[in-house]
């Protein structure tokens, strides 16, 4: 017992003792040129065994080569930013107060291209590293690392502590001229563009999470008498079921990565909530709804590169559409009369015009397949498309004018860009 | 419903309102600055700092010729700066402008639109004072303007600098603006940067004025110094 409690707290305190300051977004390369340079007169880390340290902390680095950087050890100005700096590195000091300033010392650091740059120093007893590469002119990453004259398990603990992230292929020396010449993509006069199609299964119902039951429960208990009767028509969820499957089609497309359209069908079935207790209905075989929808939304998203293979984008929509409510009814077979309340049964509006609003997220793997998940708020509310009469108020209200639901859906997608 | 919609308008409102009133942060301290100077220090850039705007409203009101108000003012705020200094300080160095032109001119940030420009020594090289020591802090004038009305935004804030002056010239305030650092020669870092603005009620310009205004500034450095203190 005694054992693993000693044996933990030396494990908490090599936890403790070594301090990572800072380490920011940089790019491991995949068999790296890593250049060991430090103002010690005897460096710290041995380099042959520091690859070997990479190599066994990362497999993904490759074939790593590492050598002491004696160009830069011979250099007067990088020898005097070296003791600056060693001098500086103190405990949980940010980037931008380590940044070297001499404009000859900048342009050193950037023209190592992609090879890393490992700063070390001793001071007080205890090893400082700090990591450079080409984009700017101070530090990506620096620690302190407790000084036990080992140089392995220093190259291990650094190895671990900076080298430990996914690495990237190096550009050969045509592709990096390329790139150097190829225009920003901000500036291009044909803005990109990221498209994609897709089919979705979802749900909806009229009660929004998180809000109180009082607000829709009179909407969702009421049932329909004689055809016809309800308490109020405010809503058509006061006539069909409000939750429901749903499928949806959609097509949209994004320029710039960030602001973009969709347009979008969505299908589904209601069942009118016709009372048990009405005799009436007797006569009656099935009666519902197909609920056709068409709109179209604005979408403002952003892309976030995960992986090579995966990038995800969360958007956030909002939009317009159209609703149709197709009639489906029969009686049963027996029936060949059927009741005057029929005849003159529940009509809806011809169309209705909504609002939606919401919110999600594609899931993109190998730039084409995704997966779209989505949630949100639609409406459908009177489509006005001449003045109301002088007489409006004594009109009655339209059926299904303030009729609310909430939605959620998921899809397969295919994703293009152009 | 309503209600949410009102109060939701108003706070909007009140977030628009308040982010159009434009405001400054005009120091910066380093987070290793734990301790002002407080016995000794070191100066520099007393020759050169030193400008004086409307220098022929300055010539007239002191009845100095125009072609020497710029060259007497900077040696009588300079040696009114200095006195003051060594009144604060126990031992004050002055370390000739000389051993700095050499280093190139550099930017501080203090804010989003507020750069200040001024030389600062190169990283890894100590400044010696002319007996060969090695100060540990040396106070950095960049620029001490004198003016009447200055306001420190139109020296320092970019989006502000190349507003034409207004038609008409007030004379209400003597002001004087000016930009330092406080730089720690151990470890070649800058330690406190700041730009500080003084004015004064303008009655009738005398060098008493101004020596006054000079004054004023050396303290309210001291005291942004004892303050920028991390």
């Amino acid at each position: 017992m005694k054992r693993i409690v000693l044996a933990l707290l030396i494990f908490v305190c090599s936890v403790f003792a070594d301090n990572v300051f800072f380490h920011n977004h940089w790019t491991l390369w995949k068999d790296a040129d890593v250049l060991i340079w430090s103002a010690d007169k005897t460096p710290a880390l041995d380099p042959k065994e520091f690859c070997l340290s990479l190599k066994r902390n990362n497999t993904g680095i490759g074939e790593p080569k590492c050598r002491l950087f004696g160009e830069w050890e011979r250099d007067s100005i990088a020898m005097r930013y070296a003791g600056w700096l060693i001098a500086n590195m103190d405990k949980g000091i940010k980037a931008e107060y380590l940044r070297a300033r001499h404009p000859a010392m900048v342009a050193k650091i950037e023209s190592v291209e992609d090879k890393l740059i490992l700063f070390i120093g001793e001071r007080d007893g205890q090893i400082y590293a700090a990591t450079f590469d080409e984009n700017a002119a101070e530090p990506v990453a620096a620690g302190v690392f407790e000084s036990t004259g080992d140089k392995i398990a220093l190259g291990d603990k650094i190895a671990d502590a900076f080298f430990d992230g996914t690495t990237k292929r190096r550009l050969t020396k045509e592709e990096r001229a390329k790139k150097m010449t190829e225009p920003d993509e901000s500036y291009k006069e044909i803005p990109g563009f990221q498209g994609w199609a897709g089919v979705a299964v979802g749900y909806s119902q009229a009660k929004i999470p998180l809000t109180p039951n009082n607000w829709y429960s009179s909407h969702i208990n009421s049932r329909v008498r004689n055809y016809r009767i309800t308490k109020d028509s405010v809503s058509l969820w006061n006539f069909i079921d409000d939750s429901d499957p749903q499928v949806a089609l959609y097509v949209g497309g994004t320029w710039y990565g960030f602001i973009g359209a969709e347009l979008m069908y969505r299908y589904s079935y209601h069942d009118v909530k016709t009372d048990p207790q009405d005799t009436i209905y007797r006569e009656l075989d099935y009666w519902g709804f197909h609920q056709h929808e068409v709109g179209i939304n604005v979408v403002l998203s952003r892309t976030y590169n995960l992986t090579k293979w995966f990038h995800t984008t969360p958007f956030a929509f909002i939009g317009f559409q159209y609703s149709f409510f197709v009639e489906d009814i029969g009686l049963k077979n027996d029936h060949k009369e059927h009741s005057k309340a029929y005849d003159v049964r529940i009509k809806f509006e011809d169309s209705y015009k909504g609002a939606l609003v919401g919110i999600g997220s594609h899931f993109v793997f190998f730039d084409h397949y995704g997966l779209g998940l989505r949630a949100g708020i639609s409406s459908r509310g009177r489509n006005i498309e001449e003045d109301p009469s002088p007489d409006a108020a004594a009109e009655p209200t339209t059926i299904g004018s303030s009729t609310i639901d909430c939605f959620v859906n998921l899809g397969l997608e295919y994703h293009f860009s152009m | 419903m309503k209600t949410v919609l009102h109060f939701a308008i108003c706070i909007l409102t009140m977030c628009i309102l308040c982010g159009c009133g434009q405001s400054y942060c005009w120091h910066q301290s380093h987070p290793n600055y734990k301790k002002a100077p407080t016995d000794s220090i070191a100066v520099t850039g007393l020759g050169d700092a030193f400008v004086v705007t409307r220098s022929s409203w300055f010539a007239k009101k002191l009845d100095i010729s125009k072609d020497s108000i710029q060259t007497f003012t900077s040696h009588f705020c300079s040696k009114a700066f200095l006195d003051q200094l060594q009144k604060s300080y126990k031992a004050v160095t002055v370390i000739p402008d000389a051993a700095f032109s050499h280093f190139p001119e550099e930017s501080q940030k203090l804010d989003t639109r507020i750069f200040m420009k001024g030389r600062l020594p190169e990283q890894g090289i100590v400044v010696k004072d002319s007996a060969g020591n090695v100060p540990a802090y040396i106070l950095i004038i960049h620029e001490f303007t004198l003016g009447t009305d200055l306001q420190r935004e139109n020296f320092y804030d970019y989006a502000l600098i190349h507003n034409e002056a207004p038609e008409k010239k007030t004379s209400k305030n003597l002001s004087a603006i000016v930009s330092y650092t406080l730089w720690d020669n151990m470890k070649q870092r800058p330690l406190y940067s700041a730009v500080n603005q003084v004015d004064q009620p303008n009655v009738k310009l005398t060098l008493a004025d101004i020596n006054k205004i000079v004054v004023s500034s050396v303290q309210q450095i001291t005291q942004s110094l004892a303050a920028g203190v991390q």
